[in-house]
Order: C-alpha cells, then sequence, then structure tokens
C-alpha cells in the first residue's frame, strides 16, 4: 500500500511535472501522511543515531498500540460529526471490569467483561446522542465524568495488581520479530479500512457527516450507523484497556486519562475534519505514529517531558492549517 | 437623485449565478417592493445592499457617490439595516437594551435615563400603535413586536433605508397591518424602504414601485405599482420567453391515464398540510401548485416518509401504504427530488459516482457496496442525461453547474428504475438550457410509465410541463385540472391562500348570509366557468359548481346566466334561480373575475344596481389602503 504510494509519487517527480505531484499531494491524503513520516523519520534519524534502531522501533510499535486503538474509534465518530471525549475514562472504567472479573473467572471472561462494558458504555452515548438529539460533547462529556467516578467505586479507588501473565504475555510475544499487540493494531486498522471504502456502513458514516439530509433522503440508516460509530469506539476503548493492563500489568482506575485528547490529535492530525465527512483511517494511523514519534524523539534528544505538549499542540494546529489551505477550494459552497 | 443606485451587479455562489447584472434604484420615501420567484436572486440583491455578502461585479452608490461595503457593519454606518423574518435581537436583554445596543458597546458610563428618552421619542415617531413596553425581555415578546423593535433598532442608528425582507410571513393578520401602518410612515418621514415579498396583495397594497427579479435578471424596473395587475406581475416573475421548452408533443398527443400508482386521501400533517387529496396515473406527470408555504413540499415528504402523518390515507397501486422512513418509501419504488440541493441533496465529499449510487447504496441489503450491480444502468443513465463521462465519475459533485448536479441528483433516483418520482422544485437554480433537458428527461421517464409528482412555484413551469394540475392553498388541495384548461392568471386565483382571499370570502360571506343563496367567485373563459370559491348553505340556490370546479357553462344550473353576463338579474328558465353577476373591479381593466349571487326565487325587493355597486366599493383596492 504505501510502497505503491510512494512509487507513484517517484514517478510524478521523473516524469518532471512538479506540479503533479503538488496536485497528487493535494489531493491523496495519504500520500501526504506519508510524506510527513518519512520527513519526521529522516529528521529524527539525523538528529539521533540511536532513533533507526530495532530497539527504538520496537518501542515505537509498542507506544502507538494504545493510542492506535483508541483513535481507530475516534475516527469513525469524527467522522459522522461527532467526538468522543469519554474515550479516556472509558478505558479506565473496563479495565476495571477487567480486574474484577479475572480473579474469580479467569483471564478470558475477564476480558469479555472488558469489552462488554466499553460497548455498553458507548451505546448508551450512541443512543442518547441520537435518539436523544443532545449535542455529542454534551452527552461524552457527562460520560467521560461518569465513567472516570465509576471506575473509582467499583475498584474502591486503588489499584488492582496480580494481573496474570497469560495476559502480560499479549504484549510481550512478538511473532516474525514484529510485535502481536502491534500487529492486531495493524490488522484492526486493516478491517477498519476495508469497512469504510467497501462496506455500505463505511459510507454511510461518511454521508452522515458529509450531509446527513441527504443521506436520511436516500434511504441510509442514520441512526443506526451513527449509534454504531459511538458503539464501536466503546468497544476500541476496551480493548486499549486491555493492552494497557498488559503493558503496565497493573489496573488504575484513572488509566487512559488524556486518550481523548491524544485521539482526537491524531484524528486531526491524520487530515480529517471535525466538521465530519472528510478523513481517512490511513490518515489517522499516520497521525498516531507522526505524535508517537515526535515524542520519542523528544526523549531521545533528553528534551524535558514538558515540552512535550508544546510540540503536540503545535502540530495539530499546523495540520489543521494545512488541511485547511489544501482543501479550502473544496469546501467553498 | 436617488437614495440608493445599484447598477450592474453580479454575484455567483460556486457554479451558480445568483445575480447577473441586476440594478436597482431606490428613491427617498418610497416603498420600493423587490419581487420574484424562488431563487430568483431578491434575497442575494438584498443582501447585497446591506453588505452581508459582497458583489463580484457592479457597482453601488449611496447619495450618488459610489460605495463598497466589506460586511454588514458598514452598511449599518452609511445608514442601511435589514429586518428579516429571524431577527437579530438579543432575545434576553431587554427592548431597550436592544435598541440602544451599539451605545452599549461605547466607552463611558452609560447614561440610562437618556437611552430611555430616546427609545421613547423613537416609539412616539412610529405612531402609539407601535407600542411596545421598553422595560420588556425581548424573549416574551410576539414576532411582531420583535419586528417593531428591530425597527426601533434601525431608527436609533439613524438609518435612512431600511430593507424588510419577507417580515409578514410569520405575523398575523393584524400585526400585518399595524407593520404596513409603520412602513408608511416611514415612507412618509423620507426614509427609504426596500420590501422583499411574494405576496402579491401586499405589495399592491403596501409599495409605489416594483423591482421584478428572474434568474438574477431584472426583467421589470422600477415599475409603478399602480401601472400593474396582478396577472401581469405573476407574468412577469414566472413567465418565459422559450415557451417550447416543456419537450411536450402536442398538448393532444396526452398518453391515455394509466392505473393509478399513488392515491391520496385526506392528507393531515399539521401544521402545513391540512386535508389534501389527489392520485397520479402511471406514465402521468401531476403538477402540485401552489404559493410558497401552501404545503406542498410538506405533502411530498409525508408521502416519502420524512414526516408522520396524522390523518388519512395513502394508497399505492391499490394497496395501504405508509412509509415510516424514506427507506420503506424507496423500497416501494418511490424517489425524492428534495427541495434545497445544497443540504438536502448533495453531499459534498463524495465523488459524482458515490453520489449518484447513494439512493441505491440505501435501497440496497446487504452489507457490501454492490456498486458493479449498477454499472450497465449507470452507464445507460451517462448518456440519456448527457452526464460526464465515465472517466469524470470519480470527480468531485460540487465542481459542475447546478444543473449538472440537479441532473446527478435526478440519476439518483432513475437508476433504481423507481415507479413513482416526487419532485421537489427540480429546476431550481438550473440553467434554461439544462431545464429544458429535464423536462426531457421527465417526458421520457413518464412515457416509459414511472408517475411523476412535480411541485413548482413557478405557473408556466407547471402548466407547460404537467398533465393535470392540482393545486394546494393553505394545506388543502382546492382544485384538480387538466393543464390544457388553465392559464397562469386562473391558477394564481386558484392558489391565492384563503387568508389573501379573505376579503373576497367576507364579502361573499356577506352576500350570502343577507340574501339567502349561494355567493361565489369565478372566472369564465372558452365556455366553462372556474369557481375559486362559494360560500352559502342555501342548497335550493345551488349555481352547479363548487370551489374548484370549471364545468362547461351548460353543465351548470345557471347556464342562461353565465352565457348572458348580463347587467341585473337573470332568471333561468328551466330552474327558476336567480343570478346577479358583478365584475371584480381593477384598475387597469384586467379580468379579475366575477363575483355571484344565485338565488333560489326571484328578489322581491333587490335593486340589482345598489348591490353591484356596493360589492364593487367593497372590493375596490382603494378601500382596502384607506381602512389600512
Amino acid at each position: 500500500m504505501s510502497e505503491t504510494a510512494g512509487a507513484s509519487g517517484r514517478a510524478a517527480v521523473r516524469r518532471g511535472l512538479g506540479s503533479r505531484l503538488l496536485h497528487l499531494l493535494a489531493t491523496q491524503l495519504e500520500l501526504r501522511m506519508l510524506l510527513v513520516i518519512i520527513v519526521v523519520m529522516a529528521v529524527l534519524s539525523l538528529i539521533s543515531p540511536y532513533f533507526l534502531t530495532p530497539k527504538n522501533l520496537l518501542n515505537v510499535m509498542d507506544q502507538s498500540v494504545i493510542a492506535g486503538m483508541v483513535a481507530l474509534g475516534q475516527t469513525l465518530v469524527i467522522l459522522i460529526g461527532g467526538i468522543d471525549l469519554s474515550v479516556g475514562s472509558l478505558i479506565g472504567v473496563s479495565a476495571v471490569a477487567l480486574g474484577l472479573v479475572f480473579p474469580k473467572f479467569g483471564v478470558p471472561l475477564g476480558i469479555v467483561a472488558c469489552l462488554a462494558t466499553g460497548t455498553a458504555l458507548g451505546l448508551v452515548n450512541g443512543v442518547i446522542i441520537s435518539a436523544g438529539k443532545v449535542a455529542p460533547f454534551v452527552v461524552t462529556l457527562g460520560m467521560m465524568s461518569v465513567g472516570r467516578s465509576m471506575a473509582y467505586v467499583l475498584s474502591g479507588a486503588s489499584s488492582i495488581g496480580n494481573i496474570p501473565d497469560s495476559l502480560g504475555s499479549l504484549t510481550e510475544d512478538s511473532l516474525f520479530g514484529i510485535p502481536i499487540d502491534f500487529m492486531c493494531l495493524i490488522v484492526a486498522y486493516a478491517i477498519a479500512w476495508y469497512f469504510l471504502t467497501f462496506a455500505k456502513g463505511g459510507r454511510t458514516l461518511y454521508a452522515i457527516g458529509s450531509n446527513v439530509e441527504a443521506a436520511r433522503i436516500a434511504g441510509l440508516s442514520i441512526n443506526l450507523w451513527s449509534i454504531a460509530a459511538y458503539v464501536i469506539a466503546g468497544l476500541m476503548s476496551a480493548v486499549a484497556a486491555v493492552f494497557l493492563t498488559s503493558k503496565v500489568l497493573s489496573i488504575d482506575p484513572i488509566g487512559g486519562a488524556g486518550a481523548e485528547l491524544n485521539s482526537i490529535a491524531a484524528v486531526v492530525i491524520g487530515g480529517a475534519s471535525l466538521f465530519g465527512g472528510r478523513g481517512s483511517i490511513i490518515g489517522t494511523l499516520g497521525g498516531v505514529f507522526i505524535m508517537v514519534f515526535i515524542s520519542n524523539g523528544l526523549n531521545l534528544l533528553n528534551v524535558s517531558p514538558y515540552w512535550q505538549g508544546t510540540a503536540i499542540g503545535s502540530i495539530i494546529i499546523a495540520a489543521v492549517l494545512i488541511e485547511r489551505l489544501l482543501s479550502g477550494g473544496r469546501s467553498g459552497a | 437623485m436617488a437614495l440608493l443606485s445599484l447598477s450592474e451587479i453580479g454575484k455567483r455562489f460556486g457554479a451558480t449565478v445568483a445575480l447577473a447584472g441586476a440594478s436597482f434604484t431606490l428613491e427617498a420615501g418610497e416603498v420600493h417592493a423587490l419581487v420574484g420567484a424562488n431563487g430568483a436572486g431578491k434575497s442575494t440583491l438584498s443582501r447585497v445592499v446591506s453588505g452581508h455578502i459582497q458583489p463580484d461585479s457592479g457597482t453601488i452608490s449611496l447619495d450618488g457617490r459610489p460605495v463598497r461595503f466589506a460586511g454588514a457593519r458598514e452598511a449599518i454606518r452609511a445608514g442601511i439595516v435589514m429586518v428579516t423574518q429571524e431577527t437579530s435581537l438579543a432575545p434576553d436583554l431587554s427592548v431597550l437594551e436592544n435598541i440602544m445596543l451599539p451605545r452599549l458597546g461605547m466607552p463611558g458610563r452609560l447614561d440610562w435615563r437618556a437611552m430611555r428618552r430616546d427609545a421613547e421619542r423613537l416609539i412616539a415617531r412610529l405612531g402609539a400603535e407601535a407600542g411596545v413596553a421598553v422595560g420588556a425581555r425581548v424573549r416574551d415578546l410576539a414576532i411582531g413586536q420583535r419586528q417593531i423593535v428591530e425597527i426601533l433598532k434601525a431608527l436609533a442608528l439613524n438609518s435612512r433605508l431600511i430593507i424588510f425582507d419577507e417580515p409578514t410571513a410569520p405575523l398575523s393578520p393584524h400585526e400585518t397591518k399595524l407593520l404596513f401602518g409603520i412602513i408608511r410612515t416611514l415612507a412618509a418621514g423620507g426614509h427609504g424602504l426596500v420590501f422583499v415579498s411574494h405576496r402579491l396583495e401586499e405589495i399592491f397594497a403596501l409599495s409605489n414601485r416594483v423591482t421584478v427579479l428572474r434568474e438574477g435578471r431584472v426583467v421589470a424596473g422600477a415599475v409603478p405599482t399602480r401601472e400593474l395587475t396582478q396577472g401581469e406581475l405573476i407574468r412577469l416573475m414566472v413567465g418565459r420567453e422559450l415557451t417550447d421548452i416543456y419537450a411536450r408533443a402536442g398538448k393532444t398527443a396526452r398518453p391515455p391515464h394509466g392505473a393509478p400508482v399513488l392515491s391520496v386521501r385526506h392528507l393531515f400533517a399539521p401544521p402545513r398540510v391540512r386535508d389534501v387529496s389527489f392520485t397520479v396515473y402511471a406514465g402521468e406527470i401531476l403538477g402540485l401548485a401552489g404559493l410558497v408555504g401552501a404545503g406542498r413540499s410538506e405533502t411530498l415528504e409525508t408521502i416519502f416518509g420524512l414526516r408522520p402523518a396524522r390523518g388519512g390515507s395513502i394508497e399505492l397501486d391499490g394497496q395501504s401504504f405508509s412509509a415510516a422512513s424514506p427507506r420503506q418509501a424507496i423500497r416501494a419504488g418511490l424517489g425524492l427530488i428534495p427541495e434545497d440541493r445544497r443540504t438536502q441533496g448533495t453531499v459534498p465529499d463524495f465523488s459524482v459516482r458515490e453520489n449518484l449510487l447513494l439512493a441505491h447504496l440505501g435501497a440496497h441489503h446487504g452489507p457490501g457496496l454492490a456498486y458493479r450491480r449498477r454499472d450497465s444502468a449507470v452507464r445507460r443513465l451517462l448518456s440519456l442525461l448527457g452526464l460526464p463521462e465515465q472517466r469524470l465519475l470519480d470527480a468531485n459533485l460540487l465542481t459542475f453547474s447546478g444543473g449538472m448536479q440537479q441532473k446527478v441528483i435526478l440519476a439518483r433516483w432513475l437508476v433504481l428504475s423507481p415507479r413513482l418520482l416526487l419532485l421537489d422544485e427540480p429546476t431550481r437554480g438550473v440553467d434554461i438550457a439544462t431545464r429544458s433537458s429535464i423536462y426531457a428527461l421527465l417526458r421520457h421517464i413518464a412515457a416509459e410509465g414511472v408517475a411523476c409528482v412535480v411541485v413548482s412555484s413557478d405557473f408556466e413551469e407547471v402548466i407547460g410541463l404537467a398533465d393535470r394540475i392540482v393545486v394546494l392553498s393553505d394545506g388543502v388541495d382546492v382544485t384538480s385540472i387538466p393543464s390544457d384548461m388553465i392559464d397562469i392568471e386562473k391558477l394564481g386565483m386558484f392558489a391565492a391562500p384563503r387568508s389573501s382571499a379573505e376579503r373576497t370570502h367576507t364579502v361573499l360571506e356577506l352576500l350570502a348570509e343577507r340574501h339567502g343563496g349561494m355567493a361565489f367567485w369565478i372566472s369564465i373563459e372558452g365556455g366553462r366557468v372556474f369557481c375559486f370559491d362559494r360560500v352559502g348553505t342555501a342548497s335550493l340556490a345551488d349555481p352547479g359548481f363548487a370551489g374548484g370546479s370549471f364545468p362547461e357553462i351548460a353543465e351548470t344550473r345557471i347556464p342562461e346566466a353565465l352565457a348572458r353576463r348580463a347587467a341585473g338579474f337573470v332568471s333561468e328558465a328551466e330552474s327558476g334561480l336567480t343570478t346577479l353577476l358583478i365584475p371584480v373591479p381593477s384598475e387597469s381593466g384586467h379580468d379579475f373575475g366575477l363575483i355571484g349571487l344565485t338565488l333560489a326565487r326571484p328578489p322581491t325587493h333587490l335593486d340589482a344596481e345598489a348591490l353591484a355597486e356596493s360589492v364593487t366599493h367593497q372590493l375596490e383596492p382603494e378601500a382596502e389602503r384607506e381602512a389600512a
């Protein structure tokens, strides 16, 4: 996928038509993301010889799993013109569900409980937003607070330890040198890409975000798919909770804090419009990598972690500005 | 010197031309009506004047000096204010604070006492009737009062030019009268007033001059209102020179009726749809005519499952049918081309191909896209519609003209081979050339047996395109008539909202009640009588036609009276009914039809001449101007 995109880019250069390349860049979001990622990687590898070492790359993959899982769900929500502020606290509460269930019923049932919790709370979000016609910002802001509070109540406000090795191995093991959790991430994104490109539901999400009235008149299932977006966002938060638990081998009710903003940032850097209808799942994955690279690079350069917020924030604003300049002509009515 | 003059104003929105060189002048002390059908550009023009949008070309001059407004704020500073339906007031502030809002933004201490004094002086200028309490919260005011506050706000800014954009749409008759009084006071005080409206009777009651826009061009510039008749004004608004664009192979070549496809009985979907019945047959194009607000779009939306019906019944192919959602309607073989292409039709982020296949996606059962399945249908439609070639299918829809976009939306439904197409203003914002190809296309699909229901505000279009016309007025169907039996004037009289035909209706009521017969408003042409309204309970005095019917004279119960149209009472030899016909007065001698009174027995002590005179007097346009 990325190779063909790069090849066609090179072909355009060979033809000596700079304008053609520019046109490709202006129209192909994924190509643009790829270019940015290559530039970021090149700069970081020049600055730090340690950056391109296998160990650091494994580290980067590792860091991108949790952010990536949450951003996947967030992408679907933002595509319909919504927003989900509750994904972070849903990670916390579904992790706590996992922690309460596995000691008695074992890890598999624990994971089921974890995924069920995230899905159910996502469903609540979706139903209230879609059927109750309440602004998504308000509903998910409320759910953010409810989820966090539930996590504290259910866990007795303390962290849960003694996570069995079987769960820990999820983020330890690797296949052909690639961590299993990272493979899960890539599989999840591949499925999401296929869904958004070739399934009725995926195209419906785009149509809802682009012009909900036209979609309704054309007979698309507006309510079903609007709710589904929030359900998937909840489910992906729970998936992230499983990987988080596996990685830190402890369950903290406050786990996942900040994931809502990071996921929104990844989606926005990935070129999606907060008004809905425009964006891509590959773009989001690129957004996730860019954010992870930047924080990883700043770590390697021994920059104070306090500066990371400034770096990420600047990138978000720059990304939106660039998208606006590039797509300004298209969005003009 | 003119207070305001616009010359050769042009404005485009994307590929749509909103104004194509429109000119307009306004004198101080006049009420200048700006009229036109939907999409004619009257709103765009008034928003250019008020600085809300900037024209692409052309010049504006105020007091003879060229001006250029970068925004509404600059126009306000120059003394130009627009009053719209949705007022720009702050609902939680008091009337006084709203009127003096610009002063609240000035530095220094507020002198509340002076502000109150100034506000009260402004209210006094509008006349005692304007009375609004300066302390009231705007949220608690009725819409009519809010408009008055808006006007006061404009006056507080020393505005000399006020634009009223459809100000009466949400107002009650009483509030409208009040507003008109205020507008006249302002005109008398030397203000220049622009009055945008589609209510003809208001234009005649209020304005001094009229400018008519059509498709972004001025078709009649600053014509004194009294030189126009209602019929002429309608013709100017909707008429077109191209008459053979309707692709009709002669009116007589109309295909014979197929089986009824859709039958609507007493449809009730408040607030707009009150009692609508009609039937449309296979292969027929049925026009749904009426004025804005008559409930036409709402009728289509109710049939299509976009709004709930609260009463009545719908039959599709003889089977009871009710769609809870568009999806059900689509799967039953219906299609809807909505009124507003931008907000209800196009999906801006989708390619032409996906826009074309959007309804297919809605109708399709499986989880995939199955776009391939429609490949051959898409190819066929592309050539039928003269749409972009296959290779352009991946382009963005918004890069094409309005007409092309509309063709794609049409094709979106044709892909599904529907049995019934509902089209709401299908040619709005579409250039003449594309229009004519859309008409040809509709003819073509009707010939294939598809039933079409077309809503249009363009009377000429309805008459030219449809085989039969159902006229809606205030949410009720008033007549169903073959299109070759009606013209724009009569259509206008049928479509007149009950509320605006109120004066005639009141006269009829008085006549029927006082003399114990039946009173009616008709027009006679080509041996037929067209009845627009009929009042009275005396069934013995039934003239043989009712409101909305259009029988031949010989079929009525008063053929002699209708044939002779004499000045006095005419008795029928056969039935003994006695009828008096009185021409409806009009300043220009234009035909506004006849008012009639039919009595069961010859009157004993009724002077025909005196009665005619009193009816004429009650109907005089001047009578209302004086009363108001």
